[in-house]
Parts: C-alpha cells; structure tokens; sequence
C-alpha cells in the first residue's frame, strides 16, 4: 500500500538498524498509533536498577541489625533493598524473587529464631521451586552450642534443593559476627555487580573468633526468694565482676559443670582412667577433666543417642536421656569404646538467665532469678543441670559467665509508659527495668503485671515492689496467684479485669513487654492481648493482629520467653 | 476529762472513722499487702480482730525479699462462753478451712481463731454469721465480751444470771452497721440517724472495758479482775440484785510507775433488773466522759476511779442513774478453779467439764481433742460452754444421752485426759503470747506444760501434788492470762525470762506481790523448790500456798 519511495526509505532505515533500535522504532510507532506521543524523537530508555530482598530472622535483634547496614550500603550502591523481617515476609513471594539474602541466627537446640520458624518450615516443604532466584546466606550463631548456626545452614542447604542459585557462600558467624558480616556483604555486592554471577560451591570458613568476653565474677549472696511451705525454690543471687557492661533486658550465659559424684559414677561403670587425656576442640585433657566441666552428660539429645546405639550397636529407644542412666540402662559390651563413646559428646551448652538487677542501681554486680527446674525421671524427682548446679554453689565461690545481649528488649524514652508481664522468673527483668528507671528519674509510667502459686509465700521480690509502689515508681501492680481459690486465676484473666485501662496505656504509647516462659504463658498472654485490643479497639481479629504487629515493627511489643 | 490538744492518735482515728468504716473496704483491695492501711489497723479490733503476723517467720522472710506473714486473728462475742452445738461444728469448720485450724478458748470465756489470711476475712465472717455468731466489739475501746460464771449447777438460778450476760451485751453494742456492710457485704441503709449512737457517739470509750458476773461462791470469772464486776446476791432462792465492783485490771507496763494492777472495788448493791442494766450504762458513760483520753496506758476505768475518789465517782454515777446505790450485800467466794468431770444441776441435766490445757484445741498424737469435740457436737446432745479458766463444760444434757457422751469420752480418752492431769497443771493457765502475740516478751501457751512437767517433780517431792494451787503465766505484763491474780504469777519480762509474783489468794479477792524478777527457767524451779520446801513445813492446818506466801514469805 506504500508509495514506492516511502517504502524504500523504510527497508532502507530497517536494513541499517540494529535490534535495539528496531524494537524502539517499534515501540515508537505503536506509540503513534495508539496516539499518545507527537512525532517528536524520544531519547532511548534507562536501564533498570537492580532490586534485592533482605530479609532476617532473629530473636535478640543481631540479624536485625546486621540487616539494617546492609540495607543502607545497598542503597548507596544504587541498589533498591526491600528489608523485612522473616515473621512479616509473604512466602508466596519466594518464587518471583531474584535476590535474595537471607540473615538467620540461631536458637534453643539448633532451631530458628521464634520470628523465622514460619518461614523455616516453609521452605522445608517440597513441592515448589525458586529457580529464579539468586541467593546468600548470613548464619549468626554460638560456637559455644552444639549446633553451631544450624539454621543458617539448613537455610542454605534447603535454598539450594529448591533451585535457587548460591551467588556467596554460606557464612557462619560466631558471637563477634560483624567484621565477617560486613566482609561478606562486600563479597556478595561484587559477584551482584558483574551480570554473570560467580558460582562458589564450597562453604564459607567460618572466622576464627575471638569468643564473647567472659567475666570471673564471684558470687557474693544467694537467697530462697520462696517462703516456707512453698513448692517452688527460686533462688536470687548476687554476682560481682569487674567492668560489667550490660542493659536492662540482657541475659548473661553461665555454663554449669557436672555433678561431681555423677562424672565417679560414670568413671566407675564404665572402669576408665580419669587421667586419660583426650583432645577436644583441639585441646588436650583429661576424661575427667572433660567429662566434669566441658561435656554434656546430663540430658543427651537423640543424635547422640543414635551414635552411641551404633558404638555398642543395638537398638536404643529414647529420646534424651543422661549419660548415666544411659550406661546403665544399656551399659556398654566392651568398656574401651568409652573413649569412642567421650569423642561423640557435645560441649554443655551455655545456659542464660534474665539479669535482674540494674547498672545503675546495683553498680558492679549481676543479679539473676533462678528457678530450680525440677523434672521427673522414671519415679525420680530430679533438677535441672544449670539450676541445681547454681543452687549447690557456695557464696564467694568464682563463677564465670558472659553477656548475652539483647537489643529487642530495651528500655525505651523516659517518659514512655511501660506495661511488663512477667509471671514466675519472668519478673527478672522487670527488676532490672524498673531499678534502672527510678535510678534515671524516668517520669515514665510503670505497670507490673506478676503471678505465681501463692501471694504468702511466691511474691518474688515482694518487699522492693512494695518499695516501689510506696514512691509511686511503680504506678499499677496486678497479681495473679494460681493456687489461693478454687478457679486458677493467671495473668491474662489480671489483664481482663482492666482491659480498658490497659488499652489506654497502649494507645498512649505504652511499651509492653512479657518475659518468662515460652509456653503456656505466652501464647496466652498474647492471645488476650490481642482480645483486648480488638474489644476496646472495636478492631476485627484481623485489625486487631495488625495492630499489634505495628506494635512489633515499632519496637513497642518485646518478648523475651523461653 | 483530758483537754483535746493532746489526744492520743487512736482518737482522731475513732472519730474520723465514718463509724468504724475507715477505709476498710479499700484495704480489701490491696493487692500488694496481707495487711490493711494504717489506721484501720486499729479499727480492725473494733470488728474482733487483731492484725498479726508469724514473729518466728520474721527475719527469715526478710530475708526472701517477702514481707511479714501477716494474718488476722478473729475473736468472737460469746455472752457468757456459751454456743450450741451446731455453733461448734461450724467453728470446726471454719477453723479448718481459712484459719491455724487451732480453735483457742480465751480466758474470757470466748474462742479465737487465728492465721487468717485478708483474703478469708470475709468468707470467715459470713460463715460465723450463718449461725448468728459474730465478733462484733469483741476488741477495741467498747466494752468487751461479758463473762458469766460459766457452770449451770452453781445455782438453780444460774440461767436467770447468765441470761445478764447477753442483756448486757446487746445493750453496749456500738450502733455502727459498718461491720455487716463491710464483712457480710449487706446494703449500706438509708437513714444515717439510725446509727446515731448516745453511748458511744462518735469517740466510744477511751479504752477497752470488761465486765464480768460472778455468781458466789464462785469466782471462775475472776470478777474483780474486771472494769465492772457484777456479783449477783442470792437470797432465799431469789435473786434480789447485784453488788457492783469497779475499777478491776491487770495490765501494769515495765519500768512505768504509774501502772499498776488492781482488784476492782465494791462500791454499793443495786437491785432490779431495770436499775442493774441503768447503773451498767451508766458507769460507761461515766468512764466515756471522764477517762484519759490522751495516755492510753492510764485510760481503764481503774485509772479513772483512783483520780475521781470513790465518793466523786459514786456521786457523778448515781445523779446520772437516777438512784442511789445501796450498801453492798455480803457475799463469799470459796473459790476460781473448775469442777472437772460430771455434775448434775438441779434440774437433773448432766455437765461434763473437760480439761483442755491454755484451751487449744487441735489433735495430736495423744489426743484427738478436736475430732472428739467435733464428734460429741455431732451427736447434737450436748452444748457447749467454755470456762474463764480456758477449759470446756459439755453442758446440758439429758439423763438419756449422758451414756452417748460418756462413751465417745471414752472412746477418745478425754476422760482419761482429764482425770490423769495433775492438779497444778489443771488450775494453770496461760496467755497466747508467742508466736501470734505481737506483745509478747517470752513464751507462754508454747512453754507453761513443758515447765509444769518440770514442777510437778518438785510438788510430788514435799507430797504437795494434790494441791489446788493456781498458776498463771503470761509473756508480757498485760496479764492477759491474770498472772497477779493467782497464787503463783509468772510475768514475761524477756525471752526466757520471767518475774515471780506470789501471794495471790485462792478465791480472787487479793492480788498477788512481785517476788523476784528476770528469772530463768533454772532459777524459777529453784525458788519454787525452795517455798514449796518451807510452805510444807510451816503451813497452817489447811493454808493455801497463797495464804503461806502472804503470811510468812512476803513479811
Ligand atoms: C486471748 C487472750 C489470752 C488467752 O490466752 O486467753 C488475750 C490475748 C491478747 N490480749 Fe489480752 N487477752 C485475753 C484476756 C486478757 C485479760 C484477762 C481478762 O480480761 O480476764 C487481761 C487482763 C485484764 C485487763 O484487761 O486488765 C488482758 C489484758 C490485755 C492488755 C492490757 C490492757 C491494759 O489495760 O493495758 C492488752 C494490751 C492492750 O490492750 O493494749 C491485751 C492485748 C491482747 C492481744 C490482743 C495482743 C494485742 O493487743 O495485739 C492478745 C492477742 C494474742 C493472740 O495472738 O491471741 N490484753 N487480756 C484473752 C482473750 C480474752 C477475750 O476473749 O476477750
Ligand atoms: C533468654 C533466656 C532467659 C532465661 N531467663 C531465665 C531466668 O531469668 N530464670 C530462670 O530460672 N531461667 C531462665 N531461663 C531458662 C534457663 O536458661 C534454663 O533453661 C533453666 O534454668 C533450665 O536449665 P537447667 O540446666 O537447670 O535444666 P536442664 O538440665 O537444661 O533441663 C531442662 C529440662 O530438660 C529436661 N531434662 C534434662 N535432663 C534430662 C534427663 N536426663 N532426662 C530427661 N529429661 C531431662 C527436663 O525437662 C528439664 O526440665 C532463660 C532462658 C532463656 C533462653
Ligand atoms: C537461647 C539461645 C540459644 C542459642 N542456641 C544456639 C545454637 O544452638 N547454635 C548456635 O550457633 N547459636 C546459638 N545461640 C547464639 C545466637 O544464635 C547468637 O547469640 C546470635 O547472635 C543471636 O542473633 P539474633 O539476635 O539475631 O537472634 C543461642 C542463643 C540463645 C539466646
Ligand atoms: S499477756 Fe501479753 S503476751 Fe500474753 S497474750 Fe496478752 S499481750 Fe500477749
């Protein structure tokens, strides 16, 4: 239909351009067409910038943080980070991302963070893949646990299953992760940048660390907390240290030994020398040595259990079990695989505890609220390793220990109200808070919300709360004493009865805090705060849960449960 | 009277008290504490109860960061030391749900419970009331709960005097309502003016007051220990009035002078009903507008009666009653202790009086005192009186049934119990003191039967074992267990530590004189040794240890 001129002028221009410019004239002309764009010539179009997802799951806020510079530096890269935390990411996303980072501590025996654990089974689930995506992983972790950043690993391992493409090898972290952190990150940027990204197999080496600062504190008091005629022991204790360096909300770890006549028992079941020496973290000791402050003997978990059912090879159906009963119970053909049986032991964990007293209020000294963990084995009343081990220990003894931060429970403005929810020893931090708060004139309002069996004789602390409700530092306490009538009476039913008031706090900007343990109280707990917010609130449940995730994301709902 | 500038503290508190009410519902609603706000700390009494906490407990709590154990002791109005038996089961009960589990007869002839936490008051109040007992005025600056000399076969008019007791009562209860609205949760009512009170207005008395009716010859009540004492004249099988005694208490104060114990004064016989309950009134309203009200340890009626003068006393009394009080009638009391074992009154009932040591009554290994009481309440056969000498009289009871009491007697060998006690430990008593006592200064009730094993050994030596003797120990010098009315006193002074007072009589007619102070337990059996030894060997044909103590010892 062409005039033969203007056709040739065509063929002519179309012979002589490239794809490019054949796919703007394209553009160009279907602009015309749908007429939009006058006949002007428009300059070629930018390339897109690159965007990545950060996203991180942690329990004490390191993750968080290392996330956060990352997101910055990104940014004054040109690059368009989206930063999210595990527990708010939206897991039908995974299959459209293109860059990924993950950065994941590690908990408990080797588990994900609380906020991660969605997210973490999620990816163990088959049956999808990411074949777009190109991905890193930051594990933070603890070479003092057993299971050293277990959760970044499987992170990592899991990714790969599912297609994705490893563009930085996995690294682990231990408790001094930023200088590796930011070493990696700086690694990762660079294969980001050249389009073909570099495939590195082989695992990240994990950076010799330095370790955590450890303190040779010294135990100065130790007190019953429990009046008499309580079932309940919870001891308090006084530990001084030198240039003590910690915040409202941290924990310190302490790593407990054996039970002295317990390591003889074993030495003797099983008839080893105690002055064999064994090497262990490339370090020379004695069994004894070992058996007595560097293993864990006292609750083996099942992948233990597994090994040593191999060594003696027979079937061993339990779960956990101490190493005793368990040479007892299936003691061992030939005593001279002791020795195998030593090397396949894991270090004891550290355990933490809340600190409970307040750098300003009790200047060079650690506090701590421990209760003395009893369980049951077979008929046999027993305690708990850590517990019992600090329940035995004598005033002026030494004891080590270290910080363990935690920058997602901290004080916030002082003149912010602040409501805590601590049952049992979840009170220890809310000692800590409200010590360090009258100690700093904080003009802030202060709501304890405390429970336990009974008020004559489980009121931790009765007399200071007293103190400080007497000076109006503390301005509400509500008490939940289980066992003194018939119906049990908890914390939640205390936040019930004052739902309006408490609501009101919140909406003033009341920080909330709970501490204590994981399960029951904790899930309660939230579930009636949740109630709470939707009834006062006139929110649906779904409002009401995004009400209290804002809460989260401004850092205004902190937990610290276990 | 005493000019209003320098009131004692408790008054403000009284008058301010919106009758009694203070801020006792808020106290309730403390969480935090097991005690109540300070100045209902006071007012509590008022209600029959004292705030308490476990003394032993003390330092160890401290120490676990937990305040004191603090409980409520709950002492309830009985006239006269008499409830049925249902009142009893109830009793029982409720000791064990909210309380020690220990009921504790008192030497005013009612019973205390103790332990109770803040919590229970309510709950232990409310189950009282179910079976009309309450606690009403049984503490505090009113008048207090009447004793009546306890045993029904002293007179064939026993019932009629005794009856006084709760005519009495009725007529000083302070009109205030707060006690059904705070404790039993009833409405507040409308009009206030019905809780206008003449007798007590809005101060009450300046101090507790107690009365007590004796009816001669016996003196289980210890009337003259009393404010007022009442002693009923019997003449002819009729009873024509009584002779009034005031001025009676105990309570002395280490180390102040002014304090001093004192038997109360016959000041002249009133006859008639109608003129007897009049002259009662009166002496209050006397007390209430004359006694010190700005030093508590000087405001009983006897403080009062000595600054006034008998005659001022008599005279303020009688333009207020109306009448003149008569001369007093001649009466004679042989003796206090109690008539252990079956006695049969004139109408034929059978009583039964047990022993039952400071009047705790709890099971032990040995006995199963409470069970056994609980059981003999059951049957629903006996009533229940309990004796100013902290002892128990199941009381009243058919020919037919005394078979079905004798048996369960048996079967949890009270009778055993009471017939093995010696005689020493049958006539002793002592105070609560520790560990609930927060006036205590050494032991009483926790020590007197281990130091009575520790006697008797040196009675049976001079074969003095069948002697009535009355002793009395008390840890403090309140004398709540009327140690300076008995022939041997023992008055704590400090741990461990007791002064002798001997030289008491037998009847109750004269106190008796400090003898030595501070003693320990070595130096009291010492002494005691010794004034058994010359007691046995200089006493006069029939001379109580009393009586020898006065005569020769304290010359
Ligand atoms: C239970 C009882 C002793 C007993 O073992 O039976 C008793 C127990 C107490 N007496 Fe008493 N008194 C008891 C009869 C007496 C008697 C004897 C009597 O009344 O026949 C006296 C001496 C007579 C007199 O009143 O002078 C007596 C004089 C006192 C005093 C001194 C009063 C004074 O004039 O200074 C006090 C202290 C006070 O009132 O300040 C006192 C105070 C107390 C208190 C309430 C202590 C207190 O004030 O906190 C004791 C409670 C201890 C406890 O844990 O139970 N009690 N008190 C008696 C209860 C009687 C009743 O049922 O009402
Ligand atoms: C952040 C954080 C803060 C904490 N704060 C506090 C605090 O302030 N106060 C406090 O008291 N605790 C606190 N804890 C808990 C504390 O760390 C310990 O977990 C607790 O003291 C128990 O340790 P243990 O060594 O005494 O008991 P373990 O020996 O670790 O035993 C724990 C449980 O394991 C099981 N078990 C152990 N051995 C065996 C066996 N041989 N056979 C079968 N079962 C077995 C039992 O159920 C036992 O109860 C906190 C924990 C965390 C994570
Ligand atoms: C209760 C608890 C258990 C832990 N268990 C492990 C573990 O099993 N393995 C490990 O490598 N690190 C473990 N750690 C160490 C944490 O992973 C490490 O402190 C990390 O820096 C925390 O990062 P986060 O603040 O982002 O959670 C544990 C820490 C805590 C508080
Ligand atoms: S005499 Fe003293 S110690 Fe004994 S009960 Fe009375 S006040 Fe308490």
């Amino acid at each position: 239909m062409l005039a033969g001129h203007k056709l040739n002028t065509i063929l002519d221009i179309v012979k002589t351009s490239s794809k490019e410019e054949l796919a703007w004239i394209n553009g160009y002309l279907s602009g015309i067409l749908a007429g939009e764009k006058g006949p002007e010539i428009l300059e070629k179009p930018a390339l897109q910038k690159k965007k990545i997802t950060i996203a991180f799951g942690t329990e004490t806020g390191n993750s968080k943080s290392v996330a956060t510079t990352f997101a910055a530096k990104a940014k004054s890269r040109g690059i368009i980070p989206k930063l999210v935390s595990l527990d708010q990411y939206r897991l039908s996303d995974l299959p459209k991302e293109e860059n990924f980072l993950a950065i994941i501590s590690t908990h408990g025996d080797g588990e994900p963070p609380e906020a991660a654990k969605k997210f973490y089974d999620h990816i163990h689930l088959n049956g999808f893949t990411i074949p777009k995506m190109n991905y890193g992983v930051l594990a933070l972790g603890d070479t003092a646990y057993p299971l050293f950043c277990k959760a970044g690993e499987d992170v990592d391992q899991q990714f790969q299953k599912l297609g994705a493409k490893r563009i930085v090898p996995l690294q682990k972290c231990d408790v001094d992760y930023e200088e590796p952190a930011q070493i990696w990150f700086d690694q990762f940027l660079q294969s980001f940048d050249d389009l073909t990204p570099v495939h590195v197999q082989e695992p990240g080496i994990i950076k010799k660390s330095a370790g955590k600062k450890t303190y040779d504190g010294v135990l100065l008091a130790k007190t019953v907390l429990n009046g008499r005629g309580s079932s309940k022991q919870t001891f308090h204790l006084e530990i001084a240290a030198e240039e003590l360096d910690y915040q409202p909300g941290d924990a310190i770890g302490i790593i407990p030994e054996n039970n002295e006549s317990i390591v003889d028992e074993i030495l003797s079941q099983v008839q080893a020398n105690a002055q064999q020496t064994l090497v262990f973290k490339n370090e020379t000791s004695t069994i004894y040595e070992l058996l007595r402050s560097r293993l864990n003997i006292s609750c083996l978990p099942e992948r233990i259990i597994k090994q040593y059912a191999a060594i003696i090879d027979q079937p061993v159906n339990e779960i956990r079990i101490a190493l005793l009963d368990l040479l007892k119970t299936y003691p061992m053909p030939q005593p001279q695989k002791f020795i195998e049986l030593v090397q396949i032991l894991e270090p004891i964990a550290p355990r933490l505890y809340s600190i409970s007293s307040s750098p300003s209020a009790h200047e060079g000294e650690v506090h701590i609220t421990v209760a003395n963990d009893k369980f049951f084995y077979k008929e046999e009343q027993r305690s708990g390793l850590c517990s019992e081990f600090l329940s035995r220990l004598p005033v002026d003894t030494d004891l080590k220990f270290y910080v363990q931060k935690n920058n997602s429970f901290r004080l916030p403005a002082e003149d912010k109200d602040v409501i805590m929810i601590g049952p049992g020893t979840g009170i220890a931090p809310f000692r800590s808070l409200v010590a360090e708060r009258e100690a700093t004139g904080s003009t802030g309002r202060n709501w304890l919300f405390f429970g336990d069996h009974h008020f004559t004789t489980d009121f931790l602390y009765q007399t200071e709360w007293q103190n400080w409700f007497s000076t109006g530092v503390l301005t509400n306490i509500s008490l939940a004493f289980s066992r003194d009538q018939q119906e049990k009476n908890y914390v939640q039913h205390k936040i019930i009865e004052r739902a309006a008031e408490f609501f009101e706090w919140i909406e003033n900007g009341a920080f909330l805090y709970v501490c204590g343990a994981k399960q029951p109280m904790s899930v309660d707990v939230e579930q009636t705060i949740l109630k709470v917010i939707a009834e006062q609130g006139k929110f649906t449940v779904a409002d009401a849960e995004q009400y209290l995730n804002n809460l989260k994301e401004e850092g205004r709902y902190c937990k610290d449960v276990y | 009277m005493s000019d209003s500038s320098n009131l004692s503290p408790i008054e403000k508190i009284k008058t301010s008290s919106h009758g009694l009410r203070g801020t006792l519902k808020e106290s309730l609603q403390d969480e935090i504490t097991g005690a109540v706000r300070e100045d209902d700390h006071a007012l509590v009494k008022f209600h029959g109860m004292y705030e308490q906490d476990d003394r032993d407990l003390r330092s160890e709590r401290a120490e676990a960061k937990l305040d004191k154990l603090y409980s409520f002791m709950v002492r309830l109005r009985i006239p006269g030391g008499a409830i049925t038996p249902q009142q009893w089961i109830a009793a029982n009960h409720i000791a064990g749900d909210y309380s020690t589990g220990v009921i504790k007869i008192t030497t005013r002839q009612t019973i205390q419970l103790h332990g109770i936490l803040k919590r229970n008051i309510k709950p232990t109040l409310q189950d009282f009331n179910k079976v009309n007992l309450d606690s009403i005025a049984a503490c505090g600056d009113v008048n207090r709960n009447v004793a009546c000399s306890s045993h029904p076969n002293t007179s064939p008019l026993h019932e009629m005097v005794h009856a006084y007791a709760d005519k009495i009562s009725r007529m000083l209860l302070p009109k205030t309502r707060a006690y059904q609205e705070v404790w039993l949760d009833e409405e507040k009512i409308a009009e206030p003016e019905s809780e206008i009170d003449p007798l007590y207005e809005d101060r009450y008395l300046p101090r507790k007051f107690k009365i007590g009716i004796a009816i001669p010859p016996d003196n289980d009540v210890d009337v003259l220990t009393n404010d007022l004492g009442l002693i009923a004249i019997i003449e002819n099988e009729k009873l024509i009035g009584f002779n009034i005694a005031v001025g009676g208490g105990l309570s002395t104060t280490h180390g102040n002078p002014n304090t001093y114990a004192r038997l109360a004064s016959v000041i002249g016989f009133v006859a008639g009903e109608e003129n007897v309950l009049k002259a009662v009134y009166e002496i209050l309203t006397v007390q209430r507008d004359f006694g010190n009200r700005s030093d508590r340890k000087l405001a009983r009626l006897k403080y009062t009666f000595d600054r006034m003068g008998e005659d001022a006393f008599k005279k303020e009394l009688e333009s207020r009653c109306g009448f003149q009080l008569e001369a007093p009638r001649h009466f004679e009391f042989t003796d206090r202790k109690d008539k252990y074992g079956w006695q049969q009154d004139h109408k034929k009932r059978w009583h039964y009086t047990l022993f039952i040591e400071n009047g705790r009554v709890l099971d032990s290994e040995e006995l199963a005192l409470k069970t056994a009481l609980f059981r003999i309440a059951e049957t629903g056969k006996a009533s229940f009186r309990f004796t100013s000498n902290q002892n128990l009289i199941l009381s009243d009871i058919d020919p037919k049934d005394k078979a079905v009491i004798e048996n369960l007697l048996e079967e949890f060998n009270l009778n055993e119990h009471t017939k093995n006690a010696s005689a020493i430990r049958k006539n002793a008593i002592a105070c609560v003191a520790f560990p609930t006592c927060p006036l205590a200064l050494a032991e009483a009730q926790r020590y007197l039967p281990a130091l009575i094993s520790k006697i008797e050994p040196l009675l049976a030596k001079y074969q003095l074992n069948e002697q009535d003797i009355v002793l009395r120990m008390t840890g403090c010098p309140n004398g709540c267990a009327r140690s300076y009315a008995a022939e041997i006193g023992l008055v704590g002074t400090a741990y461990g530590h007791y002064n002798l007072h001997i030289g008491g009589d037998r009847q109750g007619l004269r106190l008796g004189d400090k003898y030595r102070e501070n003693l320990d337990e070595e130096s009291i059996l010492i002494e005691l040794d010794n004034l058994f030894g010359q007691y046995k060997a200089c006493r006069n044909e029939n001379e109580t240890f009393g009586d020898f103590a006065k005569r020769v010892i304290l010359v």
